[in-house]
């Protein structure tokens, strides 16, 4: 197989992640099987660095592994595990509704990748597509997610989402871009993360729809 | 001085002082003292640099800094302005709220360093969106003003306030997420096309080389921006949750909500629409503003008919606002443009004055339902003249200076030929109107309630408001003439992305005669 077939295979593997990530029934889950997205999506990276000869790209590789497969999940694995199991809010949409509009996502993706006229991008348009829908998924599982942490990982998929897109796209551009984008992001699930835990510690619950008070 | 040194104190100061202020909680019976201190010390220098960066920029044009990742321009310099200024009154005000707090023990001296710390970081924050040259560092500026506020957003941490924050943080950080991809999307084009691929995250490098650009993709990536960073700006339908973060927040960071932060959050969505004209031509981006625009000021208006809360009607008040200076960009030209800036500074200022009146009336009254909330100038007389003015001013009565923006849009939309597009934005205006008439009189007449007593809080929940009626009446009366060869040199280059470009006010004049006394 060559680097490029691998790239756009292990693309379509973060996919399944992703719908793995947004319907698993157990919250806590939901983290683990976010690291092992980002685990794909560092495989991605390295065999892009390959595929293309970018350095940088080995760089964002270590830096995502540290930052995704590691610290996120674990954050969000020990949120979690603190807050009890009897909170265990369902989906607002069946499963096969949520199946048929990341089928949407993806179809539109491909549709729209395939306008662009970018030589970089030219053999891993599939991947692109893919990246492109990602950040939709990330969208569906906020939108559907009624628990706060599963929405927070809903915002992490989008994350990966515009971080593969930057890579395929950009693949020689300086790690301290890809770093700074990365560091934000973990700086976004850290304070979202305490504000939950705030909520929890002061409203007993982690259920979006216990969280009406507001409205007009 | 340079420049330079400019730059980074603008930025360091609060930055650093933010930490100290963090730190103040262990100084014991001296935290209060050293808090206010340290606080005045930020928002007083900030005010000051940004005037310095203000001047430096008419002179000079623009300035850069730390390797061109840092840069102001005459557009920049309008919206640092608002920020200096505003970020100072505010500054003033809350010391006046919190001392207030301080004494019914809603606020004890952690929540006080947690307070004004995040109060500095905030505004440490916005001044990097605003300084930003490198359009990754600004929208990674744009997330952090997400996070410095959310805390402050829940400060009192009931129940609301901690609804509202969890809906700010995960409605803003999905969109500036949003935000993110089309900045992406423009770094990765510009990567790939630029000479030096090096600059491709510069600004003003990608709006030199825009000719290089791939349509298809700037296009995909300006609706991205757009509806990124517009989440943050609260334009209709992405501004679900702006009226719960602005009415729950303490009133000065409201005041910081809708009249700083949703100004960073344009400036941006303007940076792109630079780069867009350039490769697109202006009718695309135009379009999209006119739509954004139109749909948010006809929602808010019929939002605020409804409202019976003082916080959330002036939060519905700011998305109308907000959506009548996409309006103003939409029409083009140099007029549109030129009375989108004026609005923007003016709204500001109005906006900023009836969020003070608001917090006066919540402390006083202990509600911000308007059926509670009566015989306001018998009980807090001068904040009841702060509302009056504001909501005269906000709907667009002369001699206050929103009447001069608002005519100015009217003028360019008649100019540019959206006669019918006038026409209804008019129609809506009336709403506007018909609602703060009706929201002024149920505050003034009436009883005033039993247990409210009569008298304002303290001098310092007043003075900022005094100094804003001055200058509200002031910008309604004139306007200076830096502030002038400021808008248009900002509107110059808003059309042409050239820094130098200020627009030929002569042509300005063709339609604007009952206004020609503004101009020089």
């Amino acid at each position: 197989m060559s680097s490029v077939t691998l790239v756009n295979s292990l693309a379509g593997l973060l996919i399944l992640t992703s719908l793995l990530v947004i319907e698993v029934k157990q919250p806590r889950w939901s983290a683990i099987l976010y690291g092992l997205q980002s685990l794909v999506l560092v495989g991605i990276f390295v065999a892009l660095a390959y595929a293309t000869g970018a350095q940088e790209l080995y760089l964002w590789a270590a830096s995502a592994f540290v930052m995704k497969v590691l610290l996120v999940p674990w954050i969000l694995y020990t949120a979690l595990s603190r807050v009890s199991d009897t909170d265990k809010p369902r989906n607002t949409i069946s499963l096969t509704l949520s199946f048929v509009l990341a089928a949407i996502a993806i179809g539109i993706s491909f549709l729209v990748v395939n306008q662009i006229q970018l030589p970089a991008a030219g053999p891993f348009k599939p991947a692109l597509a893919v990246s492109m829908a990602h950040f939709f998924f990330g969208e569906l599982c906020i939108l559907t997610q009624r628990n706060l942490f599963k929405q927070v990982l809903g915002f992490c998929l989008m994350e990966n989402g515009s971080h593969l897109t930057l890579a395929l796209l950009a693949f020689h551009a300086p790690e301290l871009v890809e770093i700074g984008i990365a560091t934000d992001a973990l700086f976004g699930v850290i304070i979202m993360v305490v504000l939950g835990n705030q909520i929890y510690k002061s409203l007993h619950t982690l259920d979006t729809s216990d969280l009406r008070t507001l409205k007009g | 001085m340079t420049g330079i040194t400019y730059l980074l104190g603008l930025l360091l100061i609060p930055l650093i002082l933010s930490l100290l202020i963090f730190a103040s909680r262990w100084l014991g019976g001296m935290t209060r003292f050293v808090v206010f201190l340290l606080h005045l010390v930020s928002v007083t220098l900030v005010l000051v640099i940004s005037l310095l960066i203000v001047r430096s920029v008419l002179n000079a044009g623009e300035i850069f800094g730390l390797e061109n990742w840092l840069h102001v321009d005459a557009l920049g310099a309008v919206f640092l302005l608002i920020i200096g200024v505003l970020g100072f009154l505010v500054g003033l005000y809350s010391i006046g709220y919190t001392q207030h707090d301080l004494q019914t023990g809603d606020f004890d001296n952690r929540k006080l360093c947690n307070y004004y710390g995040l109060f500095s970081l905030f505004l440490f924050t916005m001044l990097l969106v605003v300084t930003a040259n490198n359009i990754i560092m600004m929208w990674a500026a744009v997330e952090a003003t997400t996070l410095g506020s959310v805390f402050l957003i829940a400060i009192y941490g009931t129940r609301p306030s901690l609804e509202a924050a969890w809906k700010y943080v995960i409605i803003c950080t999905v969109g500036v997420a949003f935000g993110l991809y089309g900045t992406v999307l423009v770094y990765s084009n510009a990567f790939n096309v630029m000479p030096v691929s090096s600059n491709a995250s510069l600004w003003t490098e990608i709006v030199k080389n825009a000719s290089a650009l791939d349509p298809v993709i700037i296009k995909m990536a300006f609706v991205f921006v757009l509806v990124g960073f517009g989440t943050k700006a609260g334009l209709f339908p992405m501004h679900a949750w702006l009226p719960d973060a602005y009415s729950e927040a303490p009133s000065p960071v409201s005041a910081m909500l809708s009249g700083m932060l949703s100004n960073c959050a344009l400036l941006v969505i303007f940076r792109f629409s630079i780069i867009t004209n350039l490769v697109l031509g202006p009718s695309f981006v135009q379009i999209l503003f006119l739509v954004f625009g139109m749909i948010s000021v006809a929602a808010a208006a019929f939002f605020m008919f409804t409202q019976r809360d003082i916080k959330r009607l002036l939060a519905y008040s700011s998305i109308e606002n907000t959506g009548l200076i996409l309006v103003a960009f939409g029409l083009g030209g140099p007029a549109g443009i030129f009375a989108g800036l004026l609005q923007t500074i003016n709204q500001s200022l109005v906006k900023v004055l009836m969020w003070f009146a608001s917090g006066n009336i919540l402390i006083k009254y202990r509600s911000r339902n308007l059926d509670q909330v009566k015989g306001l100038l018998q009980v807090i007389p001068f904040t009841g003249i702060m509302m009056i003015v504001g909501a005269l001013a906000i709907v667009g009565t002369p001699p206050f200076n929103i009447f001069v923006s608002k005519f100015l849009i009217i003028a360019a939309g008649l100019q540019a030929g959206y006669l019918w597009l006038m026409v209804v934005c008019l129609l809506l205006l009336m709403v506007v109107f018909a609602t703060f008439f009706r929201f002024i009189a149920s505050m003034l007449f009436g009883e005033k309630p039993d247990n409210v007593a009569r008298g304002e809080t303290n001098w310092l929940t007043l003075l900022p408001g005094a100094i804003l009626i001055v200058l509200i009446v002031g910008l309604g009366l004139f306007i200076p003439s830096d502030l002038m060869s400021l808008l248009k040199g900002a509107s110059g280059l808003v059309l042409t992305g050239n820094p130098g470009q200020q627009i030929a006010i002569t042509s300005l004049k063709d339609f604007l005669m009952p206004l020609e006394h503004l101009l020089p």
